[in-house]
């Protein structure tokens, strides 16, 4: 009676076995793949991802599972992609804080070599507005009344590390000015901050900013891309109104852990860029503020290296520290 | 008064606060203390520390004098079972996924308790396993892996 | 007048087949959310986005908004039954609505909850309809010294939560206050005991501490004793609260709803501290406060109409700003975005039907989520006449589901299993665990605001002072502190 029972247990177990390589064999993708996002649901970062995902199932042929793993501005989730296996079913959303944490956190991973990069999936910008009190109307203006006035304004921001506050923080860099940061927790309640005139400046992100701005509780001055934006083309970047050279973006992108064979990549980056020149997902993307780009995994590897070294000096510079 | 200092209630909590408060400001000494008008990221956690050790030796000493005991009894063992369940829980779900995770969380949970008959809990780990994969995995998507690893 | 029109575009917005039906499914999806314990409006609600992607946008928001308040509700049902609390709000109800439940009389405790939330429903959804852009704006009054000198209140005042030991509960309420510093400090951006730990960096999560401060403590409290402890009387005395009860539960139902109705507003507090402010209160007011941690009727009507009148009020910043405040609030505005509307000041006048349609079905679901639930209670009573054996083991593990889906993180459950080995111990030491979620959850803001007031004023005291609301809530502080220093307030009293 025993044996008969270990027998079929091992057949079952060659059974398994086989069925199991079988279906390692199966052209990719093979079964459902894991969408790390780096934020608890309902973040900006798991919106855009879910924006993406559905269409993204569809062209892949399997289903893109969104798998929450929010911790660490966003680093738990990248430690646990970097050192996932490299076979194309984990993926993970590239959080903007990609490029800040290296100088702020202690990471157990490198943020460049673990990674194959796949595509930029949108970026987005902030919008500089202040407070209708403050008379400044202009990015000239404002220096110059905050040369008058060194650490007397008020700036909100989100959190120390986010690009609220760097963007604020390579303003002051670049100009040689001096304002005061009052950092809140998240986007809410700065904003919330800015329209009661606790604060009197903030950079906002410009969906939400830019409807406060069109009702008159706050006055648009400028936006930090290198181009103005499509959701407000009347505004001035900062860079054309005195800051030349000031460019500061939310950059949301796609990556696989670093040994991903070169085909699984570029599959995945084909299938993506479609995903992002459908009009639904785009025009999602862009009610969001952010706008779809869906480059080459090379200019994005270069895009990547480059933020964090930018940030890592400003960071320096400011003396922010993290840990 | 002979003190049992072993069962006495507040000498004992009296013991845990100071014990914690002394941990708590103890662990918040590198963090810039700063001023009370300009006050710095350890100000609030020393001070929290300082305030629950003190209220720890009010409690003891009112502990020693009062003589109070505990209640009941202490139940060392559900609780190590229990404590078990829920890491096991932990353990289990990333590596063999959650049905076997479950089970043995159940099975492991029911041992803490007084009346343990192995027939019944097995069902109730089949029922309440079933239940969760239903709720959890098919009506909310939850993306755990059943069986196995991701 | 205006508002009649309105409210007749929005009832006939509301009551089209298909936005009932899914003013329906989100509140019933709302409430299981909220039995689940762990399992929050906000990780469904993000299950569903992409649903909504195919709705147009009055049934999404509609559903979307069931989900939310639903869950409200249901979190309280797991409060009341097994002393477990569904959400931060239904903590409080805890103290009170379990012990009812054990004296038999379960019953009554979730039907007043469940009558009591619906009351305060129905005048936050009025006070929406009526003053909605106007407390929106009221609330931005309140500034970092303002919300520093309301902690400041409630935690003075929260030595009036403890039973007995005033002592131990204030060092409970301390102790909160440290496990509520774990994690990044805002002002400064550092990171404090997380102990180079990434998932302390944002800190313990509410459902860690809830579960393993209240449910583990009370489990193994239960199997502690080798003789069976009669967790639940088995004589259940009706299903349905008596005249006694209604009469009681009344003015507590009232008062709650108005604190609800203020502190919803309020981006960031909401219904937690409300809750916990009228537990206060009511029991400050009661004759006999002795009754408060035995199964007092007021302690569950006023908590539970304060959560639920917070959860309708919270919709105004988003609805008449256009930010959120909160996580949740978050997503549904985003929802919005992504359907093309701006929700902010000019969705009123631009898009009526949905404004005026999602109050008329907020109406409408909270009387939805009484039919549901008052023909439940007398499954969920039934429920507990189930062999604690049987019962126990299943509770931990949908606790144990429910902390790992909060961030897919094992560590969550490890945690929990750390904090519920401590909060026996506290508990057989006879220290409160609710005090300590006072803590805990005001800790923070406190902390927070008092840093951000001293910031902005570079350091000068007086701004609590110089500023009306705050000085308002100050001299509020001073009275508590004068009342509570009196004899009468100092004795010891012998706990139940």
């Amino acid at each position: 009676m025993q044996d008969r029972s270990i027998v079929r247990l091992l057949t079952l177990a060659l059974v398994l076995g086989a069925a199991h390589s079988a279906l390692a064999q199966a052209p990719y993708p093979a079964r459902p793949i894991r969408f790390l996002v780096g934020f608890p649901p309902g973040g900006t970062n798991d919106i855009v991802a879910r924006a993406i995902a559905p269409k993204f199932s569809e062209f892949l042929g399997q289903s893109v599972v969104i798998e929450n793993r929010g911790g660490a501005n966003a680093s738990i989730a990248t430690d646990l992609a970097a050192h996932a296996a490299p076979d194309g079913y984990t993926i993970l959303l590239v959080a903007p804080g990609h490029a800040t944490n290296p100088a702020l956190l202690k990471l157990n991973f490198d943020s460049i070599n673990d990674f194959a990069f796949i595509t930029l999936l949108a970026e987005s910008q902030n919008l500089l507005v202040v407070h209708p009190s403050l008379p400044a109307r202009t990015v000239k203006e404002l220096i110059a009344l905050s040369k008058r006035r060194p650490g007397d304004i008020n700036y909100g921001s989100s959190g120390t590390g986010t690009t609220t506050h760097l963007s604020a923080e390579l303003f002051q860099y670049m100009t040689g000015i001096k304002w005061t940061h009052i950092p809140y927790k998240g986007g809410g309640p700065g904003l919330v901050a800015l329209i009661s005139g606790e604060v009197s400046l903030y950079f906002g992100n410009v969906p939400t900013v830019i409807r406060q701005a069109r009702a008159g509780k706050v006055r648009a001055v400028a936006t930090t891309g290198s181009k103005r934006t499509p959701a407000a083309p009347d505004i001035p970047t900062v860079a054309e109104s005195g800051v030349p050279g000031y460019e500061v973006t939310t950059a949301y992108g796609m990556a696989a852990p670093a040994k991903t064979p070169r085909a699984i990549v570029d599959r995945l980056h084909a299938d993506v860029v479609r995903v992002l020149n459908s009009p639904d997902v785009s025009n999602r993307l862009r009610a969001l503020g952010a706008d779809p780009i869906g480059n080459t995994p090379e200019q994005y590897t270069a895009f990547v290296k480059n933020e964090i070294s930018k940030w890592g000096k400003v960071i320096k510079a400011a003396g922010i520290k993290g840990e | 008064m002979k003190p049992d200092l072993r069962n006495n209630r507040d000498f004992i909590a009296g013991l845990l606060f100071i014990v914690l408060g002394a941990l708590a400001a103890f662990l918040a000494r590198n963090y810039p203390f700063g001023s009370t008008m300009r006050m710095g990221p350890g100000y609030f956690p020393t001070v929290l520390g300082v305030i629950l050790l003190l209220f720890g030796v009010y409690v003891l000493a009112r502990g020693l004098r009062s003589g109070d005991k505990v209640k009941g009894e202490w139940g060392w063992k559900p609780l190590a079972l229990i404590a078990a369940s829920i890491v096991l829980f932990g353990v289990l779900l990333d590596r063999a996924g959650m049905v076997p995770a479950a089970v043995v969380t159940l099975v492991v949970a029911a041992a803490a308790g007084r009346d343990f008959r192995f027939k019944e809990v097995l069902l109730l780990a089949v029922v309440m396993t079933t239940f969760s994969v239903v709720v959890f995995s098919y009506g909310l998507k939850l993306p755990y892996p059943l069986l196995g690893s991701y | 007048m205006d508002l009649l029109a309105n409210l007749a575009l929005g009832f006939g917005v509301a009551f089209s087949l298909e936005n009932l039906a899914y003013c329906f499914a989100g509140v019933a999806l709302g409430t299981l959310i909220g039995v689940l314990p762990g399992v929050g409006p906000l990780v469904t609600i993000a299950m569903l986005f992409p649903i909504t992607f195919h709705l147009p946008a009055v049934p999404a928001i509609i559903m979307l908004a069931g989900i939310f308040y639903g869950a409200q509700y249901g979190g309280s049902t797991t409060s009341i039954l097994v002393n477990l609390p569904g959400e931060t709000a239904s903590a409080v109800t805890c103290i009170d609505g379990y012990q009812m439940a054990r004296r038999g009389r379960a019953g009554p405790a979730l039907a007043t909850a469940a009558l009591a939330s619906f009351f305060a429903g129905c005048v936050g959804t009025l006070l929406i309809a009526l003053a909605g852009p106007t407390l929106g704006e009221w609330a931005l009054n309140f500034g970092a010294a303002e919300y520093t000198s309301l902690m400041l209140m409630a935690l003075v005042a929260s030595a009036v939560m403890t039973q007995g030991d005033s002592a131990k509960g204030l060092a409970m309420v301390v102790l909160g206050l440290l496990v509520g510093v774990v994690g990044v400090d805002v002002n400064s951006g550092m990171s404090r005991y997380s102990f180079g730990i990434p998932e302390l960096v944002d800190g313990i999560g509410f459902t860690v501490v809830a579960v393993g401060l209240f449910a583990v403590a009370e489990i193994v409290v239960n199997l502690e004793s080798r003789e069976p402890r009669e967790v639940y009387t088995g004589k259940v005395t009706g299903l349905m609260p008596t005249a006694q009860d209604i009469r009681d539960a009344a003015w507590p139902t009232v008062r709650g709803t108005a604190m609800g109705a203020c502190f919803g507003v309020l981006p960031g507090t909401g219904p937690a501290l409300s809750s916990f402010a009228t537990y206060m209160l009511e029991k400050k007011l009661a004759r006999d406060p002795s009754r408060f941690g035995s199964g007092a009727i007021e302690g569950v009507a006023a908590p539970e109409a304060a959560n639920n009148a917070a959860a309708q009020t919270a919709f105004i910043p988003m609805l008449t700003l256009g930010i959120p405040a909160s996580a949740t609030m978050a997503v549904m505005l985003a929802a919005l975005t992504l359907q093309g509307i701006a929700a902010g000041p000019q969705v009123m006048l631009e898009k009526p039907d949905l404004f005026w349609g999602l109050i008329a079905s907020m109406w409408i679901g909270n009387c939805l989520l009484v039919v549901l639930n008052l023909p439940l209670v007398g499954i969920w009573v039934r429920l507990l006449t189930v062999p604690y054996r049987w019962l126990f083991p299943s509770i931990i593990l949908f606790c144990c589901i429910g902390n790992y889906s909060v961030s897919n993180n094992p560590f969550d459950v490890y945690l929990c299993a750390i904090i519920g080995v401590l909060g026996y111990v506290l508990v057989k030491l006879e220290c409160e665990p609710a005090p300590l979620l006072l803590g805990y959850v005001l800790g923070p803001l406190l902390e927070e605001n008092l840093r951000r007031a001293l910031l902005i004023a570079r350091g000068d005291p007086t701004v609590f002072f110089t500023r009306p609301l705050s000085l308002v809530f100050m001299i509020a502080t001073l009275l508590i502190l004068v009342i509570m220093v009196a004899p009468a307030a100092r004795r010891n009293r012998q706990p139940k």
